[in-house]
């Protein structure tokens, strides 16, 4: 038993410090979503009376278009994290297999490219979609193509880097063996390469999929109307500092938000896990 | 299958995927031009024609992997950057956004002034019988009446008018009244100057009522000057923008001027802007670091707990990742309603009443504490691969050597897991230096004295400031952002170069 205690214990102190640190701010927000006078005041770590009220006004209120901007997000994250990756994985194929002039130097600005933090290029971003907008409305400032337009671009280079690295880690014989079958670079792309690298590019779209939707101000820039809005910023300008009037339909909204993404990401987290230590930093 | 990248099929697929695409943008391109955004639709351009080129013939096989990727990575990424770097030698500032042109006609435009007695007049828009845009206009008082066009003023007595209830005359001769629904919609004829009298000249101030005002300043566009003709004041391009007198005083508005270096100068030579910049990159680095340091030592502690059987250990792992896993924009605005001083949790566990976001080292500690939660859990599973990958020979050997458990983990795992672990945490450093969205949505980067007319925060960091400077406050200065950002650019490419430096030192140890 003093042994037990010896090795063991310190080890359970710090596990569980850790894991009520982790879990308090969590815990507090379910437990505000249920409480029917919506207060963030914590009366009591056990709720005493239950209701679902918080939930009722998201989907009810007219105040709040939760569902509007949830549809938003779902479309604009979902479209930048297949159309990034479909694009993305031929350029990362093109790097990695084929053999051209200027290859190096092309993997090299790729390189700098992606290391450049979208958010630095903000203000010339703002500037450009300004202007597309004098001829172009529909894809500039304001409008939710634009805004795609620009989240495809900063996509890009992180994707196609990161698919480089999983391209590079397919045994090149099966392209080679192809090739002597006399299969076209084409060929060998979509029968070989793709069915491949599914997996990989499943786990690539679903880091742009939660990049995107964490993605705050752009978004804020961008779109202005209450209707076009993402969650990310309909909720934060909804609560806007008002954290005692709005706070249970907050802590409702984001809830309904998280599970999904997190039931997601501890499903994949494997993937997820081994891509991050190759070297990307999830956002 | 194979008729998807061979045969007709895939021909005529191609051929209309290309039309369509090419039309779109070609569409684009022509309103560019229209709207004299010669770059953009140079861009558009160049694109349809690569796009054609790659792919009808069979020049370059990579490129017709590589376009798609390319254009997109050229429109959103690399033109920015090319466009950060030019803005940041531009004066290009609220009151300094438009183009010359554009500040010369704003400046004629705002160049006048109302006469002495400040005279005005009803009016009526219409056109002569010539088809001329004029007014009628009424001096109910005097009474006086006439007509004005562009160029001429033709004086009218009573008796040729109809003249309303209050005096004000309706219909002239040779004068055909413009409805009120033709006038909206239509700009034009509020542009113009009607003719008052040889200096002056009136302009529609509202529905009805015109005002008569003088030209004061006028542009000579040979000498690119512009002349005060009251006084003769001469007002000169001051190379930055402006056009300004022998004092200095400048016309307003500007124009965006190339200005060279003059924004990163300022960053070491302007008191009010160097003494900000260099408190918020100190901040910047300390946040950067403790934010790593708290991280990973943390991360590392637990790695170190759960390293081995115990009970419990997959509840605890799912848990602890659980930070990582939440959306971290929703947990860091959870965090800031946590903070809140009145309702928050925080000050309700702890039964104070502290103003977290108000005091500058409140405000600190909270970021670091609302960072390290976000980031511990990355280095807990980081950690922990690290740990796993380490031969567990070595430290049995050294246990057998003798070395107790704290000198193995001193002398043998920590040395081995840093090695392994520094490109990772190189890469974290630079990721919080630019954490936009925690600073933003935490603190808005305050507490900030703003009556000061401070524009830096005490939790601000450089990105957050430089946001603050672009669009946060009443004088948007995009020059100045601009030049941070590339400041920014290479501090951050610097780090990361050295930890890839790092990595790849690795990749040839192994």
């Amino acid at each position: 038993m003093n042994k037990w205690l010896k090795e063991n214990l310190w080890r359970h102190v710090v596990a569980l410090g850790m894991s009520f640190f982790a879990l308090f701010p969590l815990y507090l927000v379910v437990i505000s979503s249920l409480n029917p006078t919506g207060s963030l005041q914590l009366t009591s770590f056990i709720p005493r009376e239950i209701s679902w009220n918080n939930y009722k006004l998201l989907f009810d209120s007219p105040a709040i278009p939760y569902l509007t901007w949830v549809k938003n997000s779902l479309v604009i994250a979902g479209a930048v994290a297949v159309i990034s990756v479909f694009i993305g994985a031929s350029s990362a194929f093109a790097f990695s297999r084929l053999r051209f002039r200027g290859r190096k130097t092309g993997v090299q600005i790729l390189l700098l490219v992606q290391m450049f933090p979208a958010i630095l290029a903000l203000s010339a971003v703002y500037v450009i979609m300004e202007r597309v907008y004098r001829f172009a409305p529909s894809l500039g400032l304001g409008s939710q193509t634009g805004l795609l337009l620009v989240y495809l671009g900063g996509a890009m280079g992180v994707n196609i880097w990161l698919l480089k690295g999983f391209v590079d880690s397919i045994p090149i014989e099966l392209d080679e063996a192809a090739k002597i079958d006399g299969a076209s670079p084409m060929q060998t792309y979509w029968l070989i390469f793709i069915p491949l690298a599914a997996p990989v590019l499943a786990v690539v779209s679903l880091l742009s999929f939660i990049g995107t939707l964490n993605e705050y101000i752009m978004a804020r820039l961008f779109l202005v109307e209450m209707d076009s809005r993402t969650v990310a910023v309909g909720l934060q300008q909804f609560i806007g500092g008002q954290y005692s009037q709005n706070w249970g339909p907050f802590a409702a909204g984001s809830i309904l938000l998280s599970i999904p993404i997190v039931v997601i990401f501890l499903s994949l987290q494997r993937y997820i896990v081994s891509g991050l230590t190759a070297g990307s930093v999830k956002g | 299958m194979t008729l998807l990248y061979r045969g007709k099929i895939a021909l005529v697929i191609k051929i209309i995927l290309l039309a369509v695409a090419s039309a779109i943008l070609l569409m684009l391109a022509q309103s560019a031009f229209a709207q004299k955004e010669y770059a953009i639709s140079a861009f558009l351009l160049i694109s349809v024609l690569a796009m054609n080129y790659v792919y009808l013939t069979s020049r370059s096989v990579p490129f017709k992997f590589f376009l798609p990727g390319t254009i997109f990575l050229f429109a959103f990424v690399l033109a920015p950057i090319i466009f950060t770097v030019v803005m940041s030698t531009y004066n290009y500032k609220t009151g300094n956004y438009i183009s010359k042109q554009e500040a010369i006609e704003r400046v004629i435009a705002l160049g006048v002034e109302p006469d002495e007695a400040g005279t005005t007049f009803d009016i009526v828009v219409g056109k002569t019988s010539a088809g001329e845009l004029a007014i009628l206009a009424s001096d109910v008082a005097t009474p006086q009446y006439f007509i004005s066009t562009k160029t001429k003023r033709i004086d009218l007595v009573s008796t040729d008018l109809t003249l309303n209830a209050y005096g004000v005359a309706t219909t002239a001769p040779n004068f055909t009244r413009t409805s009120i629904s033709d006038l909206t919609g239509n700009q034009d004829y509020t542009k113009i100057k009607y003719l008052y009298s040889d200096s002056y000249f009136i302009s529609i101030e509202g529905q009805d009522v015109g005002a008569v005002f003088r030209q004061t300043l006028k542009y000579e566009p040979s000498t690119d000057t512009f002349r005060n003709l009251i006084n003769g004041t001469i007002y000169r391009d001051n190379g930055k923008g402006n056009y300004a007198d022998s004092k200095k005083q400048i016309l307003e508005p500007g124009w965006r001027a190339p200005t060279w270096f003059s924004n990163y100068a300022k960053l070491i030579t302007d008191d009010h802007v160097r003494g900000p910049f260099i408190r918020v990159f100190i901040w910047t680095v300390i946040f950067a670091v403790l934010t790593v340091l708290t991280s990973f030592g943390f991360g590392l502690l637990l790695a170190l707990a759960l390293n081995k059987p115990l009970r419990g250990r997959r509840m605890y792992r799912s848990i602890l990742i659980l930070p990582y896993a939440m959306p971290s924009l929703m947990s860091i605005l959870i965090w800031a309603g946590m903070f809140d001083t009145e309702f928050g949790a925080i000050n309700n566990i702890l039964n104070t009443h502290i103003a977290w976001f108000s005091n500058a080292n409140f405000a600190r500690s909270a970021v670091i504490l609302v960072s390290l939660w976000l980031g511990f859990p990355y280095f807990y599973l980081i950690s922990t691969g690290a740990l796993q990958a380490i031969p567990t020979e070595l430290t049995e050997a050294a246990a057998i050597d003798g070395a107790s458990g704290r000198q193995v983990f001193s002398k043998i795992t920590l040395p081995l897991l840093l090695q392994i672990l520094s490109p990772l945490l190189i890469a974290s450093f630079a990721f919080n230096f630019n954490n936009f969205n925690l600073i933003y949505l935490l603190t808005g980067g305050g507490p900030r004295d703003q009556l000061g007319g401070e524009i830096a925060g005490a939790t601000d960091i450089l990105i957050s400031y430089t946001y603050q400077i672009a669009f946060g406050s009443n004088v948007q200065d995009l020059g100045l952002a601009s030049a941070i950002s590339v400041i920014i650019f290479f501090l951050v490419a610097g780090i990361s170069l050295y930890g890839l430096r790092k990595s790849k030192v690795l990749e040839t140890f192994e």
